[in-house]
Formats: structure tokens, C-alpha cells, sequence
């Protein structure tokens, strides 16, 4: 009994599990593989159609730039769209029957397993970002980066939005446990997300006092800021400016989740789950 | 504190709780639907005790039963000494680590099952599970396929570990929790209605299990039932919680002896014995030729409140048995569902104070058992 | 039970109202159940208003960025726009319950619908108040107003009526594709992931004029998933683009008959996949 001799504590395989689920049952990669494709394909066409009537550049972006931002869009949205609901896995899942306890029953602090299940995601996520990468570059619907240069801020871009994301996401986590009854709440703010994060449509088509309020705000870090890298719309030479301001983002909602795992815990700990 | 420290070690290392208490605020709506709509801005709060000056232990190496209707605070209280509610006032300590102030310490000592819900991942194989956390809780590998062969040896999961959990039955998905709780070999083990909704043949594989970790392994474990067979099979000590506090704390004997004072002995005496009076607590309910009925005393209804306490029915037996010359003997006792039941509606006639100031004392002072009436046993009592 | 039924057409009539009479009143007393949880409620009206002004910036974005979108002005547009999310508000607020109906499954809560004496299909629907469809409600309705103002040609009541019958059709298109798919959750939990893929495409495509898309996606657009019945092909007829809106005239004329033909046909393969239903195990 309690053993002195303990084995590495290895917690971070916790990561592991979502993209373990999702390998166990072929139906649901299948099921990723045709909607990845058909959503890819699905805004191609939709913003050739739209482009057809007009010529040359709208709000900056020419048809092939407004294409492959588009379509990096619906691969970036895939790395968030596990589904981790049917698995009953959510935070707001685990509330709702109780099952949050355990989370607080084990030597791993719960905004650590939190934060490695989400890694392990956004990893898992990744692998099919670069396969449909890959695959859209091979089949002509997605131009190379603009410049050497925005290639590699694209990528800086990429690592600073998915901690922006992972961290916008985590905040509406933390909310179930003050609010967490139906998912209206989360959907409406999921959907902002998707709007402000140019995941709709690049935020370079709205109007101005739409752009600068959503400069406010964190979600234009997400999303906006790497693609737009990506397709040269945010020069090489404005792009630390524009890393400088998804790292802000990144500081600070970790400060601010920081402090709500604190509150929440606190909940739990008054409230007993 | 100073309570605390002195206290045996093996009362240290299992659990200890001293004057418990835990009050929650809730908001409470108006009646109506002007009155829902004022609740959204002006919402009424009220504070609700829902564990009152709680006490006792449990010695490392044994299987306390917490019993009590629902909403009695069970729940409350294995979550204050899980560490996941912090008391009002009051401490606790499982296996010498005060839970709800060292958390990560105290989950490494620990393992707990919460009825139905299950801490599985709900689309893994039962055994990836189990992988996980052996890595979460840093379980050497070789001990850890050894006692998983220990877990299915008694489980029989083998069957079906293999299985993604969504697909296992409630019964498989238990059995499965209680391995992922006792993985990381933790002394304490706490487990709020482990067997709920479970059928008889799993449920007696549970009970097997649960005795041999108590029994083999050493293990303290705390559990809440409504199954009052479990009780009968598992528990040694019961303690009794009502309204939040307190009402009992000792052997399933004395719980029978202050609530279930109506066991039956029927007898065949040798008829020269007829005219004898019998044991002092014990009448003649009938009487049929040399077939002869006995039960308590009259004042001793249940729970008796008047007078010496009616004799148990082990003592009441012995009694008969050197009193007369008994040729034949059948004993009916009231179904442990009887006896709790009568406890259960008993208010609380009277605060049960010995038991909250002795609580803590692991040892037998009162371990008589012959303990007057409203007076519970001190806890800790080494049967 | 059959046996105490009426069955002249006043005892019908009487059975129906009742019927409605007790709809009505667990409708309420779910909408209380809403107020119960206060910051819940508060946050989904405040965060409803937010998301009003964030469509309406949305659709209009496009139509200022794309104007003469696949032939049609921005005023025709913005007609398909106001039908779709009116359409898609009174969906929610009716019929809405079956897109989270693998949950209604998995949690077992179906299994106590079918004990119950009220259809289940009905139960389902009100087994939740909606009030995320308030706020649906309040910018379809807003948007709806605003484009049927913006329209070039006069609102006769001929076209009023056909307008009204349009977004009716339009939510029983929707009404009936999740309702279909709806089927699949009564066996696969993973009917969700498909649900949700479905509210997607309806949400992205739904609010464009289908010409600007090639030929073979419209026509799975309109004879797979049909969502060119929700909005684009009754507005196609409203705003004189029947010519060429990728299918005949009377087709598109047809629309809210052919949303209530997909309902009906839903619905009767619901019911046949209730009968099939085996429960979830444990």
C-alpha cells in the first residue's frame, strides 16, 4: 500500500484520448474526410460565383486570394469541430451529469487536463489541416503563400491563433459552470466566434466600424490574422505588428482564464460539483 | 486539532472527520410567474445546513457504511472528505492529509466511485481508460497489469474491457469504475451508491470485491447505500446520518437493538418450564401450549424510550437459552428495510451529543454497546 | 383507450383544442423553467441582441461587395436572405427540438416520451422552450421586414399571400430535412454530427441565389437536400427571376406545396423509425 516507488507521472498522455476516439471508429473519419471535402469544394464555387459578376479586387482581396482564404478557413475550422460532444466529453457535458468531480479527484489540476485534451485535439485537428492542405494545393484550388516571408508569419500566425482560439474556447468552457443549462449561451457565442474570426467571410469585406470594433476583440486573432498573412493581405512588413497583437491576445486571456479556472474551482469547491 | 493528532494512528490513517458542517446558500424562486420574473433580477437566497457537526472515523482497514435517506447529506459529506467541498466549519482528514486543502495530495490517497456516473471516457475501450489513468497517477506498468489481472479475477472484466464504454451495460460500466478508482492502490476509498440499479448476481460480485480490497489490501473505505442486504454482508459499523446529523454511530446490532426492537423468538420449552418469568426485557407475546413466543419488552417499542433498552436479539436469545430448556428454537427478526425504516422516520428526539464530542476518540469508551437510550456508541469502536 | 373516444367532428374538435390547450400550457410552464436559470436567461437575450446586429451586418456586407450577384440585384437578394432566416426562426421555435434529439436518445428521456399518452413527435417539441428562438425570431423578423420594404415591385395580395405561403413552405422544408435526418438519431448517436453538418449548409447556402453555383450543385441543392424551396426559388418567383432559376416555373411556383408534401413524407418516415426504435442500452 501507497507504494513510494511511483512510475513518471505522465499526464500529458491524456492528449491522446479525443484523437484515440476518433481512430477506434472509421465511420467518423469517413464521415470528416466527405464533409472536409464537400465544404472545400462547396466555397470554391461559391466564391468564383460570387466573384464572377465583378472584376479584378474587392476590398483588397482578388478572386484567388479570397478562394484560398475561404478554403484555408474551412481547414482551420476543422481543427476546433471535434466532436467531443457525442463522446460526452464537453465541459458543458460534464457539469450537466456530475461527471466534473472526477476532474477534481486526480492529481492532475483540471485546467491542466483541460489544456492537454485540448492540445491533443488541436493537434489531432492539425494532422487533417495538412492533409487537406496538401490535397488542395495538389488539386489547384489553393495558391502557395504569397512571399517566403508570409509563409513563415502564416505559420507564426497559425501557433499564436490556435492559443488565441484554444483560449476564447476555454473561456466559454468556464462559463458552463456559472451558466450552464442550455447551450443557447454557447452557440450564439460560438457563431461570433465564426463571424468575428472571418470564418463567414474575410473580415476585409466588412465595413469599416465593423473592422475596428472586431480590432477589440480577440477573435479576428484567431483566424483572420494567419490567413490573411497567408494570401499576402497583411504585408510581410506589417506582420510583426499583427503577431505583436494576436501575442497580447494570447497573454492576456491566459491571464483571465487563470483566473476564472481559480474562480470556477472555487465554485466547485462551495457548490460540490 | 489537538483531538486530531492524538488520535490512534490507524484512526489517522483512515478517515477523520470532526464536527463537519456545511451550509449552502441557494436562491429559492416566488411563487407565480410575476414572482419567476422578479427572481431574474432580484433573486431570493436562503441558507440551507445540509451537514450539521458530523463526526467520526474510520480505522485504516475497514468498511464503514454511511446510511441515511436521501438528502440526509451523505453525499455532502463524502464530498468534504473527497476534497471536492470545502466545510463550513470543521475538519477532516483522510489518511492524514487534510483533503479539501491539499487536493492533489489527497486525490493520490484516494479513489471514488459517484454512483452512476462514471469518470470512463466515454468513447475509449474500458482498457485505454484504465491506460490513462495509470499514466495520469504515475502507476509503474508491471503493477499496473497486475492488478488489473487482480481486478479481473474478481470482476471478470476481461469480458468486456475491450468494449468502447458507450456500448457497455450499467452493470459493466460500474464494475469497470470501481477497477478505475482502485487503480492507483489508494488506502481510502469512497463510494456513494456504488451498486445502484445493479442486478443481484453483479451485485454480489461487487460485494466480493469490495471485501476482499477491505480485507486483502487493507483498504478504509467509506460507503452510502440504500441496500441494506450490502449493509448486512459488507458493513461491520454503520453510521447513521439524518436531517444532516448524526443520529447513530455503531454495530448493525445496536442499530437493530435502539430501532428494531421487534425481533420474534419462537420456542418449543419443556413444559415444566412454563410458569418461570421470563428475562428481565423480554415478554411473552403468545402463547400456545409448550410453543412460546417471545419478543422485547413492552416500553421498548421502537427505539424504546422508556427504561433499560430491550436486549438484543443475540442477548435476548442467550438469555432464553440459559432460562429455560428449549427444545426446538426459530428466530424471526425484523428485515433490516424494517429497522431502517423506523430510523429514518424517527425525528430527531434528541441531539446526539456524545457521539459528536466523542466522536473523534478512537476507542472504545462506550463500546459496550449496552449504552443507555438516546446515547449512540463512540466511534472508532474496534469490533 | 379507444374506447371512450368521441368520434363525431365536435368530440374531434373538442380532443384537438384540448390537445393544443395542453401544448400551450407546457410551453409556458418550460418557458418559467427557462427564467429558473437567471444569468443563463439574461445572457441569451443579451447575447440574442448582439447577434442580431452581426447577421444583418452580414448579409448586407456581401450584397454591398457583390452587387448583381449571379443576375439578381441586391434588393432580390436580400428578399432570399429575409424569407430564409424568418423561415428558420419559426422553425426553431416549432420544430426545432429534433435536431438535438440524439440527446432526447442517449439520455434515455425518449424512452419516457413513449410512455406517455401524447404523440411522441409532439413531446419532443416541447420538451424545451426555445429561447434562443426569440432571438431568431427577432432578427428574422427584422430582416424580413426590411427586405419585403426594399422590394422593387408592388405587394399585391396575390403576391402577399404567395409570400406568406413561402416562408410557411420554407420552415416546412426545414421542419422536414431535420426531421429526416432526425430518423438516423433514433439509432446512431452520431446522428448529431450529421445535423449539425445539415443546419451548416443550409445556414451558408441558403442565402444565395443558386445560379451563381455550377449546374450540379444547385441541383443537389434543390433535389438532394432541397433547400432552394426555402427561400431562393419562392423569392425567384417573386422578383421575376422564374425563368431561370435552374428549374421549370411550376416547380418553383409549387414550393410551399413541396414543403408540405417533404413534411408529410418526413414525418410518416419518423413515424416509421419510431416503431423501429429498440432504446438505448444499459
Amino acid at each position: 500500500m501507497a507504494a513510494p516507488a511511483r512510475a513518471p507521472h505522465r499526464p500529458w498522455r491524456t492528449a491522446w484520448i479525443t484523437p484515440r476516439g476518433e481512430l477506434l471508429s472509421p465511420p467518423r473519419l469517413t464521415a470528416t474526410a466527405l464533409r472536409l471535402t464537400v465544404q472545400v469544394f462547396l466555397v470554391v464555387f461559391l466564391w468564383r460565383g460570387l466573384y464572377a459578376q465583378t472584376d479584378g479586387a474587392v476590398a483588397g482581396l482578388d478572386r484567388e486570394q479570397a478562394v484560398a482564404y475561404a478554403v484555408l478557413a474551412v481547414l482551420a475550422l476543422r481543427i476546433r469541430e471535434l466532436d467531443r460532444h457525442s463522446g460526452r466529453d464537453t465541459v458543458q457535458q460534464h457539469l450537466h451529469h456530475g461527471t466534473i468531480v472526477y476532474w477534481f479527484l486526480r492529481p492532475v489540476a483540471p485546467r491542466r487536463y483541460h489544456a492537454l485534451r485540448a492540445l491533443g485535439d488541436q493537434l489531432y485537428g492539425f494532422a487533417w489541416v495538412v492533409a487537406g492542405y496538401l490535397l488542395c494545393r495538389s488539386a489547384g484550388v489553393l495558391p502557395p503563400p504569397a512571399s517566403a516571408e508570409a509563409g513563415a508569419a502564416f505559420l507564426a500566425g497559425v501557433v499564436l491563433g490556435q492559443l488565441v482560439l484554444y483560449r476564447v474556447m476555454l473561456l466559454v468552457d468556464l462559463l458552463c459552470f456559472w451558466t450552464l443549462r442550455d447551450g443557447a449561451a454557447l452557440r450564439i457565442v460560438q457563431f461570433a466566434q465564426n463571424l468575428l474570426s472571418g470564418a463567414f467571410a474575410p473580415l476585409w469585406f466588412f465595413p469599416g466600424w465593423f473592422r475596428t470594433m472586431s480590432d477589440f476583440l480577440p477573435f479576428q486573432a484567431t483566424l483572420n490574422t494567419p490567413l490573411s498573412l497567408y494570401i499576402g493581405r497583411i504585408p510581410p512588413s506589417e506582420a510583426p505588428h499583427a503577431l505583436l497583437v494576436q501575442a497580447v491576445w494570447a497573454v492576456g486571456l491566459a491571464v483571465l482564464t487563470r483566473w476564472l479556472w481559480h474562480r470556477a474551482a472555487l465554485r466547485v469547491v462551495s457548490q460540490g460539483g | 486539532m489537538a483531538t486530531l493528532a492524538a488520535g490512534p494512528d490507524t484512526a489517522a490513517e483512515g478517515i477523520v472527520a470532526r464536527n463537519l458542517t456545511r451550509t449552502f446558500h441557494t436562491a429559492v424562486r416566488r411563487p407565480g410567474f410575476a414572482g419567476a420574473l422578479r427572481s431574474l433580477v432580484d433573486p431570493l437566497r436562503v441558507e440551507k445546513t445540509a451537514v450539521r457537526d458530523v463526526s467520526f472515523s474510520v480505522e485504516r482497514g475497514r468498511l464503514l457504511a454511511l446510511l441515511g435517506p436521501n438528502g440526509a447529506g451523505k453525499s455532502t459529506t463524502i464530498k468534504m472528505l473527497t476534497g471536492i467541498l470545502t466545510p463550513t466549519s470543521g475538519e477532516a482528514r483522510v489518511a492524514g492529509v487534510v483533503p479539501y486543502r491539499e487536493r492533489e495530495r489527497n486525490a493520490r490517497n484516494i479513489g471514488a466511485v459517484f454512483g452512476q456516473r462514471t469518470q470512463l471516457w466515454w468513447d475509449l475501450p474500458a482498457r485505454e481508460s484504465f491506460a490513462v489513468l495509470r499514466d495520469v497517477y504515475g502507476v509503474p506498468q508491471a503493477e499496473h497489469r497486475a492488478r488489473l489481472a487482480e481486478f479481473d479475477s474478481l470482476l471478470e472484466l476481461s469480458e468486456f474491457w475491450d468494449t468502447r464504454v458507450r456500448h457497455l451495460s450499467l452493470g459493466q460500466r460500474v464494475r469497470c469504475d470501481l477497477a478505475a478508482a482502485l487503480l492507483h492502490d489508494p488506502p481510502v476509498v469512497f463510494l456513494d451508491e456504488p451498486t445502484i440499479g445493479m442486478d443481484v448476481v453483479v451485485k454480489e460480485q461487487v460485494r466480493g470485491f469490495l471485501r476482499h480490497q477491505v480485507e486483502r489490501r487493507g483498504r478504509t473505505v467509506l460507503l452510502t447505500t440504500h441496500d441494506m442486504t450490502e449493509v448486512a454482508r459488507l458493513a461491520e459499523r454503520v453510521v447513521l446520518i439524518n436531517h444532516g446529523r448524526i443520529v447513530l454511530d455503531g454495530s448493525l446490532e445496536e442499530i437493530r437493538g435502539r430501532f428494531g426492537g421487534t425481533w420474534q423468538v419462537h420456542a418449543t420449552l419443556d413444559p415444566a418450564e412454563l410458569e418461570g418469568a421470563p428475562p428481565p426485557g423480554i415478554r411473552v407475546v403468545r402463547r400456545e401450549g409448550p410453543r412460546v413466543v417471545f419478543g422485547p419488552d413492552g416500553s421498548g417499542g421502537p427505539g424504546g424510550s422508556g427504561g433499560a433498552a430491550p436486549p438484543t436479539v443475540h442477548r435476548a436469545l442467550r438469555a432464553i437459552v440459559e432460562r429455560y430448556r428449549v427444545t426446538d428454537l426459530a428466530l424471526e427478526e425484523n428485515d433490516l428495510e424494517d429497522v431502517m425504516r423506523a430510523a429514518y422516520l424517527r425525528r430527531e428526539e434528541r441531539p446526539v451529543r456524545d457521539a459528536a464530542e466523542d466522536g473523534a476518540v478512537a476507542d472504545g469508551a462506550a463500546a459496550d454497546g449496552a449504552a443507555g437510550d438516546g446515547a449512540a456508541p463512540a466511534a472508532g469502536r474496534s469490533a | 383507450m379507444s374506447l371512450a373516444v368521441d368520434p363525431t367532428a365536435a368530440g374531434r374538435l373538442r380532443r384537438w383544442a384540448r390537445a393544443w390547450c395542453v401544448a400551450w400550457r407546457i410551453t409556458r410552464l418550460n418557458f418559467r423553467a427557462q427564467l429558473e436559470y437567471r444569468a443563463e436567461f439574461l445572457m441569451s437575450v443579451g447575447m440574442g441582441v448582439a447577434w442580431q446586429s452581426s447577421v444583418i451586418v452580414f448579409a448586407t456586407v456581401l450584397l454591398q461587395r457583390f452587387p448583381g450577384m449571379g443576375g439578381w440585384s441586391g434588393a432580390d437578394v436580400l428578399l432570399i436572405v429575409g424569407m430564409r432566416m424568418l423561415a428558420h426562426a419559426l422553425y426553431v421555435l416549432l420544430f426545432g427540438r429534433v435536431h438535438s434529439l440524439s440527446f432526447l436518445v442517449q439520455e434515455g428521456r425518449l424512452d419516457a416520451c413513449l410512455l406517455r399518452p401524447m404523440p411522441v413527435y409532439r413531446q419532443i417539441q416541447l420538451s424545451v422552450f426555445p429561447t434562443h428562438g426569440l432571438g431568431d425570431l427577432a432578427v428574422g423578423a427584422t430582416m424580413f421586414a426590411f427586405a419585403v420594404q426594399q422590394a422593387a415591385e408592388p405587394w399585391t395580395a396575390g403576391r402577399a399571400v404567395f409570400l406568406a405561403a413561402g416562408v410557411a413552405g420554407g420552415m416546412l422544408v426545414e421542419a422536414a430535412v431535420f426531421t429526416a435526418v432526425s430518423c438516423a438519431a433514433l439509432r446512431f448517436p452520431s446522428a448529431f454530427y450529421w445535423s449539425t453538418w445539415v443546419d451548416e449548409l443550409m445556414a451558408t447556402f441558403g442565402s444565395y441565389p443558386l445560379s451563381i453555383l455550377p449546374k450540379a450543385v444547385s441541383g443537389v441543392f434543390t433535389f438532394v437536400l432541397p433547400l432552394a424551396f426555402v427561400a431562393y426559388l419562392p423569392a425567384g418567383v417573386l422578383t421575376g427571376h422564374g425563368a431561370a432559376l435552374g428549374v421549370p416555373f411550376w416547380l418553383a411556383a409549387a414550393s410551399p406545396a413541396v414543403g408540405l408534401a417533404l413534411f408529410v413524407a418526413a414525418r410518416l418516415l419518423w413515424n416509421r423509425s419510431l416503431r423501429h426504435y429498440t432504446g438505448v442500452n444499459g
